[in-house]
Formats: C-alpha cells, sequence, structure tokens
C-alpha cells in the first residue's frame, strides 16, 4: 500500500476524465460511473483508518517524489491523524452530496474532489497551493451554473475573496522558502522542514498576516465571512454539503498545519485579535442565523458561528482546546453538511426556502422530521452525540485560558441551541398551514441511505470518541510542541486545577477520561506544585513540563520517515 | 570645423521639433514628416559622435537609419493610400473605427 | 576596425540563414503554384519553420559572439528563437481558414510572417545596437504591412496606420536615446559599454539616455503610459496577427530590453529598476482596470496583454538570474496561453461574424465542448490558476520579486492578478453559463485543431509537470548574466 494516498487522491480525477468521454446524453451511465467512482473513492479511503498507526508520530503513508528539482518542490504526500480524518470527511461527503445532475456537475465535483484531497495529503507546500487553487474553478461552477437565483454574483464573491486570500498566502510561501534557503541553503517546499525553522519574529509576523488572510477568509473568520452565506444559499445541496462539511476546514487545517507550527512566536502574539475575532464571529453569526426568515442562509450563518469557535478553541493554544477544535471540525462536518442537506431535500420538493412556507412538517414528513431532530441536537451539542464532545473540550481549553472568553463561547453554544430549536420548531411542529405541503414525499430509501453514514457517525462519535481522539493525538502533539511550552509553563500552576471540577461534573465523566483528551490533560503540566488533572497516572509531575514535549514532537517531525516506499 | 557641440545642439532642435511636430499635427502625412525629422535629428548626432570619437560605427548605424527610414516610409506612404482608398481624408481624426 | 567576418561566423548564424532562404523559397512558391493554394504554402512554411528549429540543435551548447560581436549565439537567445518559431508555427496554423474566409493573398503573407520572426531572432541574438536596431525595424515593418493586411477592411486599414506612426514614433525616440548611449561610451557593443559605463553613473546625459531607451522599449512592450496603440491595433489587426504580435513582438522586445538593459547598462542598475518598477506597477494596475470593461475580446485581449506586460516587468526590477528565468519561463508560458485563446476567436470567425464580441462566446459551452474547455484552461492560464501553465510562470515572477526584495512589488502583483480574474472569468460565464444565442458555430479545420491541441496540452502540462522548462529557463538566464560578468573581467 506504499502508494494508497495517491490512489486515493487520483480516483475522483480518473472518474473525471472516464466521464468526459461518455456520450452526455447517456445519462444512466453517467450516474452509474459517478457514484461508482465516488463510492470506491471512499472505500479505498476507509484502509487509512486502520492502517494508521497512532502511536507513530511520524506523517505516515508517506510519498515522495521529485517534481521541479530545480526549486526545490516535490510530489511529498503524508499524513498524520488529522488529515486522515479529514481525508476520510471528504471521501464520504463527496460520496452523499452525488445526486442526480449531468455530467458536467460530476465532474466538477470529481475534480473538486481530488482538490480537497491533494490538500489534505500534501506536505510539499507548492504542491498544496496548487490543489489549494485547484478547488476553486469546480467550486466556482457548481454554485455558478447549478445554483439558485444569485448564483453569478454569489460565485464570483466566493471565487474572489478566497483568491485574493490565497493569494497573499502564496507570498507568505515564497518568503518562507526564500528565508529557508538563506538559512539551510536548500530549496526546498517541504512542510516538514519549515515546522523545525526558528524564524525570526519580524518574518514570523508578516508571513503570518499572509497565512491569516488565506485560512482566515477560508474559515471563514468575522470580517471575512460575508462571501459564506452568499454562496451557501446560492449553492446547489451538494456544493453547500461539500463547502461546509470539507472546504471550509481548508481554512482551519492551514492554522493547524501551517501556521501554528511554522510560526508558533507569531501565533501567540495574535491570540488577542483572533480571540476577539473569534468571540465577535460567535456571537454575531447565532445572532443573525436568529434573525434568519431563509432556512438555507441559517445554516449558512449558524457554520459562521461554529467555526468561530472552533477557531476560539484552536487558539486556546493548549492540547485540550486544540483537540477539541479538531474534533468539532468534524462535527461541524458532520452535521452542518447534514442540515444542508436536510434542507435540500425540501428544496428539492418545494422550490423554497422561506421558514414561513414550511410549518408542521413532522406530519407529513416523520423520518425525516427525526433525523433533522437528531443533526439539530448533533449541531447545538447535546450530550451523547458528537457536537457535545466537541464543544465540551473547546470550552474546556478555552476556560483554562480566559474565564471570560469562555463565557462568551458558551453564550455561542447556548445561542446556538435558540436558533436551531426555534428553526426546528417553525418548521416541524404545528398545524400544517400550508396547503402545499399537505403531501409532501417523506424521505425516500435513497434519500435516508444518504443520512445514515451521518447519522451513525453523530452517535459513534458522540459515545465513543475515543477512537478518533486517539487519531488526533500526534498532531496535537506537533502543534503543541511548537507553539505551547512557554504558555504552558506560565499557566499550568495557576489554572490546571481548574478544568478537574468541571471535568468531574459532566455526566459523560467516564467517556472523556477514557479518551485521549483526557491523556492530554494529564500531560499539561502543573509544575510540582499543581495537582494532577483527572486521575491519571500521568507524568505530569515528573516529566509533563513543557520542556519534555519536544523530544517526542521533534522525531514526529523527521519528516524523512524511513517509510517503506 | 564644425564642433561637436553644434552637431549636438542642431541634432536635439531637430529632435524637439520633430516630437513636437509628431504630438500636435493631426495629419497623417505630417506626423510621418515629423517621424522622419527625428530620425534625421538621430543621423545628425550619430554624425557627430562618429567625428567626436573617430569611430566609424555611428556612421554605419546612420547609414542604416537612414535606409530603415526610407523602408517605413514606403510602408508608410502605402498604408495611408490603402486608408484613404477606402474612405477620403487623411487625418487621425478620421480614424474613429476603433476607439483612439 | 577589427578585421573581417570569417567563415565560422556564417556557421554560426545558420538558423538566420536558413529562415531567410527559407522565407524567399515560400516568395518563389507563391509565384510558381497556382492561384488558390494557400493551404501548400502553409505547409511550405511550416516546414521552413522546422527547419530552422532543426537547424538550432547544433548550438544547444554554442556560447559565441559572432562578427566581432554583433550578434550573441547562446541559450538565451536559444530559448527565446524556439519561442519565436513556436509562436510563428502555431499563427501559420491559425491563419489557413482566416486567410480562406478573408480572401486575403497568402503568399507574402507567410513571408511577411518569416520575416518578422527573423527580426525577432535577431534581436534576441543582438549585442550590438546596430544588429538591434535591424532586427527590431524587419520585425517592426513586417508587422505594419501584416496589421494593415487585410486591405478591403477599413478597421484593418486603421490599425495598420496607428500602429505604424505610433510604431515609427517609439523608434524615433529609442534611436536617440540609442545614439546618446553611443556617444557616451564609443561604441555600440553592449558589452564594450557595460565596461565603458562603469563608473560614470551620475552622467545627467547618461540618465537621459537611459529614459529614452526605456521609452522606446516601453512602447513596444506596450508598457504604460506608451500603451495607447495597442487595444487598437489588436482589435482592428487580423486575428492570426494580433495572436503573433502579442506573443511575438512582446517577448523579441523583452528580449531586446533585458540586453540592452542587463548586458548593457548593469552599472546603472539602479537607476532603471526605479524606472521599470513605477512602469511594472502602473502598467499591471492600468492594463487590468481597463480590460475590466471591455465587451470585444480582442480589446480585452489587448489590455490584458498589457497587464501581462506590466508582470513580466517585475523580472526585470528583480533583474537577478532568477528573475532573468522567471521571465523567459512566462514568455514561453503565455505564448501557449495567448496563442490559445486567439486560435479560439480565429474558430468564431464566419463569413459575416467576426466572433470576438463577448456576447458570440453564449454557451459555446453547447456548440463545441473543446473549444470551450480550451478557452477555459487559457483563461484559467492567463489568470495565473493552477494547475495551469500561468501559475507556473507568475509563481516565479512573483517568488523572484520576493527573492530580490520586492516583497510590495509581488504584493501589487498577485492583487492584480486576482482582479484579472475577474474579467477572465466573465468570459468563461459567457461561454459556460450564459445561454446559447444565434451566435456562429465554430468552424473546425485541421490545422485549427492541431494549433488548439498543442496549445492546450502545453498549458496544462507546463502547469502540472514543469521542470524541464524550468531548468531549461535558469540555464538560459545564467549565460546573460554569465556573458555580462565575462565581459566584465576581460
Amino acid at each position: 500500500m506504499n502508494h494508497l494516498l495517491s490512489f486515493i487522491l487520483f480516483t475522483p480525477l480518473v472518474g473525471a476524465l472516464i466521464l468526459l468521454l461518455v456520450n452526455s446524453r447517456n445519462e444512466d451511465a453517467i450516474r452509474w460511473i459517478a457514484n461508482l467512482v465516488a463510492f470506491v473513492g471512499f472505500v479505498i479511503s476507509i484502509p487509512l483508518w486502520f492502517l494508521y498507526n497512532p502511536q507513530n508520530a511520524d506523517f505516515q503513508f508517506v510519498e515522495r517524489a521529485t517534481w521541479i528539482p530545480s526549486i526545490g518542490a516535490e510530489y511529498f504526500l503524508g499524513v498524520d491523524g488529522f488529515s486522515t480524518l479529514l481525508i476520510l470527511l471528504t471521501t464520504l461527503s463527496a460520496w452523499t452530496a452525488i445526486t442526480e445532475r449531468v455530467k458536467e456537475f460530476y465532474i466538477f465535483l470529481l475534480v473538486l474532489q481530488t482538490g480537497m484531497l491533494g490538500a489534505f495529503m500534501s506536505l510539499d507546500f507548492l504542491l498544496f497551493f496548487l490543489f489549494w487553487e485547484v478547488m476553486l474553478v469546480p467550486m466556482y461552477f457548481l454554485i455558478g451554473i447549478w445554483g439558485s437565483d444569485n448564483r453569478l454574483y454569489s460565485a464570483i464573491k466566493f471565487f474572489l475573496y478566497t483568491l485574493v486570500g490565497s493569494v497573499v498566502m502564496l507570498l507568505g510561501i515564497l518568503a518562507l522558502y526564500f528565508h529557508n534557503h538563506t538559512v539551510s541553503g536548500v530549496y526546498s517546499f517541504d512542510v516538514t522542514l519549515f515546522h523545525k525553522l526558528n524564524l525570526p519574529y519580524n518574518l514570523q509576523w508578516w508571513i503570518f498576516l499572509a497565512f491569516f488572510l488565506g485560512f482566515a477568509i477560508k474559515v471563514p473568520m468575522f470580517p471575512f465571512h460575508t462571501w459564506l452565506p452568499d454562496a451557501h444559499t446560492d449553492a446547489p445541496t451538494a456544493g453547500s454539503v461539500i463547502l461546509a462539511a470539507v472546504l471550509l476546514k481548508m481554512g482551519t487545517y492551514g492554522f493547524i498545519r501551517f501556521s501554528l507550527p511554522i510560526l508558533p512566536d507569531a501565533s501567540r502574539q495574535f491570540v488577542p485579535m483572533i480571540v476577539v475575532l473569534s468571540i465577535i464571529g460567535i456571537v454575531y453569526g447565532a445572532l443573525v442565523a436568529l434573525a434568519q426568515k431563509d432556512w438555507k442562509r441559517l445554516v449558512a450563518y449558524s457554520s459562521v458561528s461554529h467555526m468561530a469557535l472552533v477557531m476560539l478553541g484552536m487558539f486556546a493554544l493548549n492540547p485540550v482546546g486544540i483537540t477539541g477544535s479538531i474534533f468539532q471540525q468534524l462535527n461541524h462536518g458532520i452535521s452542518t453538511g447534514a442540515l444542508f442537506l436536510i434542507v435540500g431535500i425540501v428544496y428539492e420538493r418545494r422550490h423554497t426556502r422561506e421558514i414561513s412556507e414550511y410549518g408542521g412538517l413532522s406530519k407529513v414528513m416523520p423520518v425525516y422530521a427525526a433525523v433533522f431532530l437528531i443533526m439539530t441536537l448533533s449541531s447545538i451539542g447535546l450530550p451523547a452525540l458528537n457536537g457535545f464532545i466537541g464543544e465540551f473540550l473547546i470550552l474546556q481549553g478555552i476556560f483554562v485560558v480566559s474565564k471570560v472568553w469562555a463565557a462568551f463561547a458558551a453564550s455561542g453554544v447556548v445561542l446556538g441551541a435558540a436558533y436551531m430549536l426555534y428553526l426546528y420548531q417553525r418548521t416541524m411542529f404545528g398545524k400544517i398551514e400550508n396547503p402545499k405541503n399537505e403531501r409532501l414525499l417523506d424521505l425516500s430509501h435513497r434519500e435516508f441511505a444518504t443520512f445514515a453514514p451521518l447519522l451513525v457517525l453523530a452517535v459513534w462519535m458522540g459515545l465513543y470518541p475515543a477512537p478518533f481522539l486517539r487519531r488526533l493525538d500526534s498532531s496535537v502533539q506537533h502543534v503543541i510542541a511548537r507553539v505551547s511550552p512557554e504558555y504552558i509553563q506560565k499557566n499550568a500552576a495557576a489554572d490546571c486545577a481548574a478544568p478537574a471540577p468541571a471535568l468531574a461534573a459532566t455526566p459523560t465523566d467516564a467517556t472523556v477520561a477514557a479518551n485521549g483528551a483526557a491523556a492530554f490533560l494529564a500531560t499539561l503540566p502543573c509544575g510540582p506544585d499543581g495537582r494532577p488533572l483527572a486521575a491519571s497516572t500521568g507524568p505530569g509531575t515528573t516529566s509533563g513540563t513543557g520542556a519534555d514535549i519536544p523530544p517526542s514532537a521533534s522525531a514526529g517531525q523527521t519528516g524523512r520517515p524511513g517509510e517503506p516506499r | 570645423m564644425v564642433p561637436v557641440g553644434a552637431c549636438l545642439g542642431l541634432s536635439a532642435v531637430l529632435f524637439g521639433i520633430g516630437l513636437i511636430g509628431f504630438l500636435s499635427r493631426r495629419n497623417i502625412i505630417l506626423m510621418l514628416v515629423s517621424v522622419e525629422i527625428m530620425l534625421n535629428a538621430v543621423n545628425v548626432s550619430l554624425a557627430g559622435f562618429s567625428r567626436q570619437l573617430q569611430d566609424q560605427r555611428g556612421q554605419v548605424l546612420a547609414l542604416f537609419v537612414i535606409a530603415v527610414a526610407a523602408a517605413e516610409a514606403a510602408v508608410g506612404l502605402g498604408l495611408v493610400l490603402a486608408l484613404s482608398r477606402n474612405r477620403p481624408g487623411v487625418n487621425v481624426e478620421d480614424l474613429t473605427q476603433l476607439k483612439w | 576596425m577589427p578585421p573581417g567576418i570569417t567563415f565560422g561566423d556564417f556557421y554560426n548564424i545558420l538558423p538566420e540563414l536558413v529562415l531567410t532562404a527559407g522565407s524567399l523559397v515560400v516568395l518563389i512558391a507563391d509565384v510558381l503554384l497556382p492561384r488558390r493554394s494557400g493551404g501548400w504554402l502553409a505547409w511550405i512554411t511550416l516546414i521552413v519553420i522546422g527547419a530552422t528549429l532543426a537547424s538550432l540543435v547544433p548550438f544547444r551548447e554554442t556560447r559565441v559572439e559572432v562578427a566581432n560581436g554583433l550578434i550573441a549565439v547562446d541559450q538565451f537567445a536559444l530559448f527565446f528563437k524556439v519561442v519565436f518559431l513556436g509562436a510563428a508555427a502555431l499563427t501559420v496554423l491559425m491563419s489557413v481558414r482566416y486567410l480562406e474566409i478573408e480572401g486575403a493573398s497568402p503568399g507574402e503573407y507567410y513571408f511577411l510572417i518569416l520575416c518578422a520572426t527573423l527580426g525577432m531572432m535577431i534581436m534576441a541574438g543582438g549585442i550590438d545596437l546596430i544588429t538591434i536596431f535591424i532586427g527590431l525595424e524587419t520585425m517592426a515593418v513586417s508587422f505594419y504591412i501584416l496589421a494593415g493586411f487585410i486591405k478591403p477592411n477599413q478597421r484593418s486599414n486603421e490599425a495598420a496606420v496607428k500602429y505604424f506612426l505610433l510604431g515609427a514614433f517609439s523608434l524615433g525616440i529609442l534611436l536617440y536615446g540609442m545614439s546618446l548611449m553611443y556617444g557616451l561610451s564609443g561604441t555600440t557593443n553592449l558589452r564594450v559599454m557595460a565596461m565603458t559605463f562603469a563608473g560614470q553613473e551620475s552622467d545627467p546625459r547618461l540618465i537621459l539616455a537611459v529614459m529614452l531607451v526605456a521609452a522606446g522599449v516601453g512602447f513596444k512592450i506596450a508598457a504604460v503610459p506608451f500603451h495607447m496603440w495597442a487595444p487598437d491595433v489588436y482589435e482592428g489587426a487580423p486575428t492570426p496577427i494580433t495572436a503573433f504580435l502579442s506573443v511575438g513582438s512582446t517577448a523579441a522586445s523583452f528580449a531586446m530590453l533585458l540586453r540592452i538593459f542587463l548586458e548593457g547598462l548593469p552599472s546603472m542598475k539602479p537607476e532603471w529598476r526605479v524606472l521599470f518598477e513605477g512602469l511594472a506597477i502602473v502598467t499591471m494596475t492600468v492594463g487590468n482596470l481597463a480590460a475590466l470593461t471591455q465587451s470585444n475580446l480582442k480589446r480585452m485581449l489587448a489590455y490584458s496583454s498589457i497587464a501581462h506586460a506590466g508582470y513580466v516587468l517585475i523580472g526585470v526590477v528583480a533583474g537577478t538570474p532568477r528573475g532573468v528565468a522567471a521571465m523567459l519561463i512566462y514568455v514561453l508560458v503565455y505564448a501557449f496561453m495567448q496563442l490559445g485563446a486567439f486560435i479560439v476567436i480565429v474558430l468564431m470567425r464566419r463569413q459575416d461574424i467576426v466572433g470576438d464580441e463577448l456576447k458570440d462566446f453564449s454557451g459555446l459551452h453547447v456548440r463545441h465542448p473543446f473549444a470551450a474547455f480550451a478557452m477555459l484552461m487559457f483563461m484559467l492560464s492567463l489568470g495565473g490558476i493552477p494547475p495551469t501553465a500561468g501559475f507556473m510562470g507568475k509563481f516565479w515572477l512573483f517568488g523572484a520579486a520576493i527573492d530580490a526584495g520586492y516583497v510590495w512589488l509581488a504584493v501589487i502583483g498577485v492583487l492584480n492578478s486576482a482582479i484579472s480574474l475577474y474579467y477572465y472569468i466573465r468570459i468563461v460565464v459567457f461561454m459556460y453559463v450564459k445561454k446559447e444565442t444565434a451566435g456562429s458555430e465554430p468552424t473546425m479545420s485541421p490545422a485549427l485543431g492541431i494549433a488548439l491541441a498543442v496549445a492546450v496540452i502545453a498549458t496544462i502540462a507546463l502547469g502540472v509537470y514543469p521542470r524541464l522548462l524550468f531548468e531549461l529557463a535558469e540555464a538560459s538566464a545564467r549565460t546573460l548574466g554569465a556573458a555580462a560578468i565575462t565581459t566584465a573581467i576581460r
């Protein structure tokens, strides 16, 4: 399985090329091929889950080949736990998003999938950027051709916003590249090499800003979020699902993979700014969502709020926060993706997204209502569903840093419950007042089959998140080793006691304690006088200081592991 | 013997005349003439420099300039001719088919 | 005077000689062949181009100065020569049908294309003001005629006259600057000049000369504020000629620019850097902003090519071997995407429809999927979106700028390329999203098909796997820098 990643990466592209050759009138064949390719794409990505070794801190499944040797760019793929999960999320959502459409639609979707997968796999910065940009065009078409009313405007807005961010990011990459050359004398875009660089602060500051623009627009963070509601609203269902489930994760992935480990000093410096923007994003997104009359727009704004929470957790810059942030990204992908599918289903039947047009749907569409309910609860973070774990970890991570921030974040969670439940109440409960809704069909088997994996995942990740958290372990270690040793030493004594009661008070105490995040809590050093967290035998007191993390992490950063080729 | 400074001065004056003529005239033929004056300014200065430096390359270049100027004039007049066949008038204001 | 020219000198300019002879063959064949044999002439022209390309092969490693420093035969020149010949070949391929529709006589047309190519090759090799001037005029006069080649067409006439007037005017300015350079250095050879100029940077006459030459070259590459001829000429000239003009002439002018400034005036680098920095910024920005509002595709591509000249100028500002390499890469990449876009426009040409208005492209996707796909690739490439070649070109230009410390120039560059996407995408919207109108049915011919396929494949292949291009460009750029250094030592 030396080339597993390449297979996963190029299966959709090959599928797209095959489709290109099929006569566009032959709709059956096209649909079959597209579904088959998407399904195969998902199936061959499953081995990643089983073959990934959480004990191994290195990037795994590494593939390396020369690409443009004269400038040091390589075809360099590899994954850690974080990207493994995102890859699985991508292939899964691409599979579920495939709906009955014309040939070009499938082609663009499959090309988009290749772009997303490539971005998650690339360990060469230029290669990453290539895939990152490749995603723009098919997404533009998905919105621009198959979107609703305002599609051209939304599409170009999406396109230009993202483009501006990413071209500025490109300059950051180049600055990094040339600096690396002056320091090491090697021309290389190798990300694992960059992870070991100690850049001068001034340079870090500028590069961080360049990266920030690229990633923050994609996330999207507060002042840059305006493209998202438009794009989501006008995109076809499949586009919205992919956008919500995977594309937005590109931004947060970028922060965790590139900004934090490569630019640790600048990252710490920018914490206040990002925290303020995130808090604004959380509250603002939630409030705007509360006021929406358009179903899809509401979900879009909920995305803004949720992603801001993800950013906040990440920039708590401690293991719990970052674990929670990553976990919440997966949750967001599942629940928001599902919510867009849910909107899509009624939109297909009624061709309107006005919430006021609906009401009492639970009477005619009971199965649909049940699915919607589970996803709503998952989205607002009810215990026993996935959203809870993520939100809990994030809040815990933030709480350690600042209680005020945590209070704001919690208010966002409360508001989240408000707008989602309000939406549910308006659409599902009450009497059917609109006669057009009386004869709506419930979910077909095919539609239910689409939701099934998402439902399973939501429950699984809520009840037994340990396998997921275990896989995130090394990724988080990586980041923390670079970004937080100082932070840990400074604050540990003061704050480490705080999370313990919160942890003990939760009903899912056992679950949490058993998972990887709890292990992190244990390694969160408290100094000789600090009380150890949770009931672990943790290495906390003796070796759990910030200083012991770099060795283990730098082992993870060697980047040229002796993987069999 | 004419001092080099005078040659260069003459050349500068000619060049200025040509430049101003080209920019202010609106008749294509006269603009062409202005360009020819500019090229001749170049020739004068090349000849002057060549004399000063005791080096023939300048004169060689000047000869080439004269030859090329003749070719350009021939082509240019041909183009103007083709233009005026299709439509009367040889002023640039008449060139309105394309946004100027 | 140094002693005369040897037989070896003639051998070293073999490609130019082959091309000259070949162009005469085309002219004679036009007389000998029966009328209406434009297709045959096109193939003969292609064979001539192929023979010239083949005759370049022995000179892969050569680095000599011919005829006591009139022409340099080096990899830098070689790279450009390949670009010119490739562009000429694609131009010929797209001209066959076009000439039939326009009913123009093909003999002189192909002859002039070969002449223009010859001029470009001399420009790229010239390291003496005399040769550069002759090359420039061989190219320019050919283009004056070609621009007005469709004699009954008023737009073509007008384009030719405008191009001629401004071209001649810019020639006057350039020559005046050259005469000053000659007077101040006492030589016309650029490499000797570089040595004499070392140490007299502050001479105001020299600065005046630099400015005049820069302005003259600025006209040729259509840098703002010397760009006003470009949109009119691009719109009015026959489409294949517009394509060749925008690729070949611009590339040759950049070669000339690099020769004059990097080989002839390296000691003036701080001065001309400032000059080109300003030119680059204004050119990119004005070109892109003006292109935003155009509804005629040829005109839009004219403004876009102005903007692209601005990007390439970034490489001049960097002035490093890396900058030059980036320029070479961009020039080659640009040749394919720009020519490709014009090939698609030629496809749209029918008896009654010019096919260069934006609305002619409505729903092209339905009418001719391959042409639409090709155009999509060219537009993305022009906009610098991976995985197309244009991305690699821009990426390395901006990289060279950052490497040379011109970060903010790179910032302006990338923001401009984001702006440019707006109008490139507009064409894509017309092709893919807008409903089909009663537009012209694209007419494919074998020659056009070959040309289009070559352009598309090159645009994608160079974007995905540009290894060879990067290596060649870097090797070529190094010869330019190294030559200046060896001369300095001598």
